[in-house]
């Protein structure tokens, strides 16, 4: 019998999708939020990463995190509590911060399970077509509404 | 043979393992000894260092607090929660628990060094100094000591000193890695990177993985090459902080430099604006595309190393 050490990755029948954390880190400046914590998330699961359930919730609280400032924001302009110009801006790069701190911080956490992946031999697949095709299809997704709480919570942070 | 006996037998195979670089193995060895008896306090500390060594921080954490947990008496364990502490940079734990072994008969003159290394990064270099005195006092060759000694000479500047210090640590063993290492930054700072490649290549042959060894070769490559060099100095900057303040870092630049952009547009400079945005598009790319590069002529100039037959 061997003992289990915590950071050791599960084995699981997705190992030939996981992606090095980079890749989905980069997709949030190329492609936007709808592709980066998604990918986030199935690259935790794919990985059997034992910090997945926590990259999850992140994932999840980035979104909610990023719905509840943009609600805010929203509300504050139209009531014009925030005037036109420069504060909107200003509003924009707080919420824009709060996103990529929270995508930096989630490509942390995964990429410390990421190198005891790799150190096992776990196998690592390309991601350049899955960034490229993200990037071709970012004005699709946000386009898919033009709802302003929408844009914001999909697009990307560059 | 006992369980006691056989957990004893497999501890010293995975330490000699760690001392060879064979993480793997070292692991797989801690590993089964904690199949055997779980509980093993001193198993848990083995393993914590071994993996501290990999570099698998959070596991390392693990293990060693479960070893406090189950012997907190026990210097070894002591020490072992000390370098966990100390690679997380939790000076005031890792020294309270430093102090601990050494009291007793776990006072070795590894762990005095440890204690040094403690308070080096406490900034108090007299009591490391003391530390480190202590230490040869118990073994008047001992590498470590004599090696730490240069490490703090060449940090404070005095390159002769730190010569003379690393002389003596090679004198007392020609083929310790830690030594070589300092040794090469010594010759560096003096501008001679024939002799800090010769050091490197020595370290490599013997253990073509390590992280110091790699991290001279990769700092004699940089001295070479003007533009990476100024990656490598920026990712040793941001290697020596801890996750939270890289990412503070990062994000306080974003922020700084789109606020600026928000100005310069604000007050009527689109110019100063547009050139913010290509500075910072430009230093976009260069931190994703000056690793790829500088990896690819690392792995190209390391394929010139030979490696010793016995590794």
């Amino acid at each position: 019998m061997t003992y289990q050490i915590a950071d050791e990755p599960i084995d699981t029948q997705l190992g030939s999708y996981v992606v090095h954390p980079s890749a989905p880190l980069l997709a949030i400046m190329l492609a936007g939020a709808w592709l980066s914590w998604p990918w986030f998330a199935f690259n935790a699961i794919a990985m059997g990463s034992p910090t997945r359930r926590r990259e999850i919730a992140l994932c999840a609280a980035a979104f909610a995190g990023t719905g509840a400032l943009a609600a805010i924001a929203i509300a504050l302009i139209q009531r014009g509590v925030i005037p036109d110009g420069a504060p909107i801006r200003l509003t924009v790069l707080a919420i824009v911060t709060f996103k990529l701190g929270m995508t930096y911080y989630i490509s942390i956490v995964q990429d410390r399970t990421f190198h005891v992946y790799e150190y096992y031999g776990g196998t690592v697949r390309d991601a350049r077509r899955v960034l490229a095709a993200g990037w071709l299809l970012r004005g699709l997704v946000v386009g898919l509404s033009d709802h302003p709480l929408w844009i914001i919570i999909v697009a990307g942070g560059w | 043979m006992s369980s006691a006996r056989e957990i004893a037998v497999l501890l010293e195979q995975a330490e000699a393992q760690r001392s060879l670089g064979n993480h793997r193995g070292a692991t797989q060895l801690a590993q089964r000894a904690l199949g055997l008896d779980p509980d093993h306090a001193a198993s848990h500390a083995v393993l914590a260092v071994i993996l501290l060594d990999a570099r698998r921080l959070r596991a390392a954490g693990i293990e060693a607090r479960a070893a406090l947990a189950l012997d907190g008496n026990d210097g070894f364990v002591h020490r072992a929660a000390a370098h966990v502490l100390l690679a997380e940079r939790k000076l005031d734990d890792a020294w309270a628990h430093c102090l601990v072994a050494l009291d007793g008969p776990s006072a070795t003159p590894g762990a005095y060094v440890l204690g040094a290394r403690i308070r080096i990064l406490q900034g108090e270099h007299a009591h490391a100094l003391e530390l480190l005195e202590e230490a040869l006092a118990l073994d008047p060759g001992h590498g470590d000591a004599l090696t730490e000694l240069a490490r703090l000479a060449l940090r404070a500047g005095d390159l002769a000193e730190a010569a003379q210090r690393i002389g003596l640590a090679l004198e007392a063993d020609p083929v310790d890695r830690a030594a070589h290492v300092v040794a090469g930054f010594i010759d560096l700072a003096r501008g001679d990177t024939t002799g800090a490649e010769q050091h490197a290549r020595f370290v490599l042959a013997q253990h073509a993985t390590s992280h110091d060894g790699l991290a001279l070769w990769a700092a004699i490559q940089a001295r070479r090459s003007w533009l990476l060099g100024a990656w490598w100095r920026w990712n040793l900057w941001v290697s020596q902080r801890d996750e939270r303040q890289r990412l503070a870092a990062l994000l306080g630049t974003f922020v700084a430099v789109r606020v600026a952009v928000i100005l310069a547009d604000e007050l009527g400079y689109p110019g100063a604006s547009d050139a913010l945005r290509y500075a910072w598009f430009g230093l976009c790319a260069y931190t994703w595309i000056a690793p790829a590069i500088f990896r690819r002529m690392l792995a190209r100039s390391l394929e010139t190393v030979r490696l010793d037959p016995d590794f």
